[in-house]
């Protein structure tokens, strides 16, 4: 016979949800594994961040050696926005002391997509202290009604 | 000290220093201003870290390998860092390690520098720097020198781990936290908590060249902080933001 004790539905539930944790945090580690640049496209990958509150979803991008009249903000569709930013001055890797890489850099570019539904015709963008701000409302497409 | 992390000193260590850590945390505000004074009070490296518990990681630097945890230091002063991020799993027997090293070398105290982050960073003009302490004496030294005392709440990281193993060791030690960016590099505020820390320690720190080189700092300082992102999201950082519950 066997001594398995039986599990209850809030442990195999609670269980499920650790392991697709777990694989979110690997498939997040996979994706991130790669250059934060790109030498057929000299661009630099822009660190960015993303808080979505009930009414907005806020993007935030860090852009060195950026001024304002030098950032493009572009909706690709209704969920992706695309950010460029041209630099101040060139970047090599020699600037950083790195020999065995080739390559310059003038340009900081990202997309971002946007996990939940936001009305993109309708985003804020500002740019402080060398950060861009980049605001969307978001879309309310049903409500559920209180009985 | 542990069996799984050693430091091996490079050159006779100075008895009574006082010892500074600069750890990849928010805004890499430890690593940014430890890396100032290096290059301001011409630190030399002095010990350096093995372990299996680091990643199988050497930094290169000028074609030769260096451990990516070292000690600097000159008579009065010894400085930890370190250059890549620390994974969350180790970063107790790899704190608690250096402050082991740093009590057998009669080190007076230690002070932590790093970032809490806030939420409206963009919009902060001045930036305010807070000390937690490990004792009674350290805090009301900080207080007399015009300090803000981090009162209530939680921290998280290898500052938090160093903060209470000094207090159940019973040495002096103190964490500067300087408000920050939680994900980007922030040189301003690692200005900030220099400024408090020569306030502190009595002795001159020019910032003006960190500064100067704010832009160059957060375009090289970006793979570092993706990585510390991850070892923080692992640690539940966020909590910092939390209200605490006090239960008395």
């Amino acid at each position: 016979m066997s001594n398995r004790k039986k599990r209850s539905i809030f442990e195999i539930i609670s269980e499920y949800f650790e392991s697709l944790e777990e694989m979110t945090e690997q498939l997040e580690e996979r994706l991130l594994e790669r250059p934060s640049w790109n030498k057929k496209t000299c661009t630099i990958e822009p660190l960015r961040n993303m808080m979505i509150t009930p009414t907005e979803v806020i993007v935030t991008v860090d852009l060195p050696y950026t001024k304002e009249n030098a950032i493009h903000v572009k909706p690709l569709d209704k969920n992706t926005i695309e950010i460029s930013a041209n630099m101040s001055r060139k970047i090599c890797f020699d600037d950083f002391g790195m020999t065995h890489y080739e390559g310059e850099f003038q340009k900081l570019h990202c997309r971002t997509r946007i996990p939940v539904a936001v009305d993109i015709n309708n985003m804020k963008v500002r740019f402080k202290r060398g950060i861009l701000e980049v605001r969307l409302p978001r879309k309310h497409e049903y409500t559920i009604p209180i009985e | 000290m542990s069996e799984e992390v050693k430091i091996i000193d490079k050159e006779k260590i100075p008895s009574g220093a006082t010892m500074l850590f600069g750890f990849p945390d928010v805004g890499l505000v430890g690593v940014i201003a430890a890396s100032h004074i290096i290059s301001e009070l011409n630190l030399t490296e002095v010990a350096y870290m093995d372990s299996k518990l680091l990643p199988p990681l050497i930094v290169l630097h000028e074609g030769l390998p260096h451990s990516p945890i070292r000690i600097f230091g000159n008579g009065n002063i010894l400085l930890a860092v370190s250059e890549t991020a620390i994974p969350a799993d180790v970063i107790y027997p790899i704190v608690n390690a250096l402050i082991n090293w740093g009590r057998s070398k009669n080190a007076k105290m230690m002070i932590s520098l790093s970032g809490i982050p806030t939420q409206d960073r963009q919009d902060i003009q001045e930036l305010k720097v807070f000390a937690a302490a490990s004792n009674q004496e350290i805090l009301k030294m900080v207080k007399e020198k015009g300090m803000e005392i981090l009162n209530e709440g939680y921290m998280v990281g290898p500052q938090a781990i160093m903060l209470q193993y000094c207090a159940q060791i019973g040495l002096p030690a103190l964490t500067l936290l300087a408000q920050c960016f939680l994900n980007y590099p922030d040189p301003e505020a690692a200005a900030e908590v220099l400024k408090e820390l020569a306030k502190i320690m009595e002795i001159k720190l020019d910032v003006s060249k960190l500064l100067e080189k704010g832009e160059e700092i957060r375009l090289r300082a970006r793979d570092v902080m993706k990585r510390t992102q991850q070892e923080l999201s692992k640690m539940k950082k966020t909590q910092e933001y939390d209200i605490p519950l006090y239960v008395s």
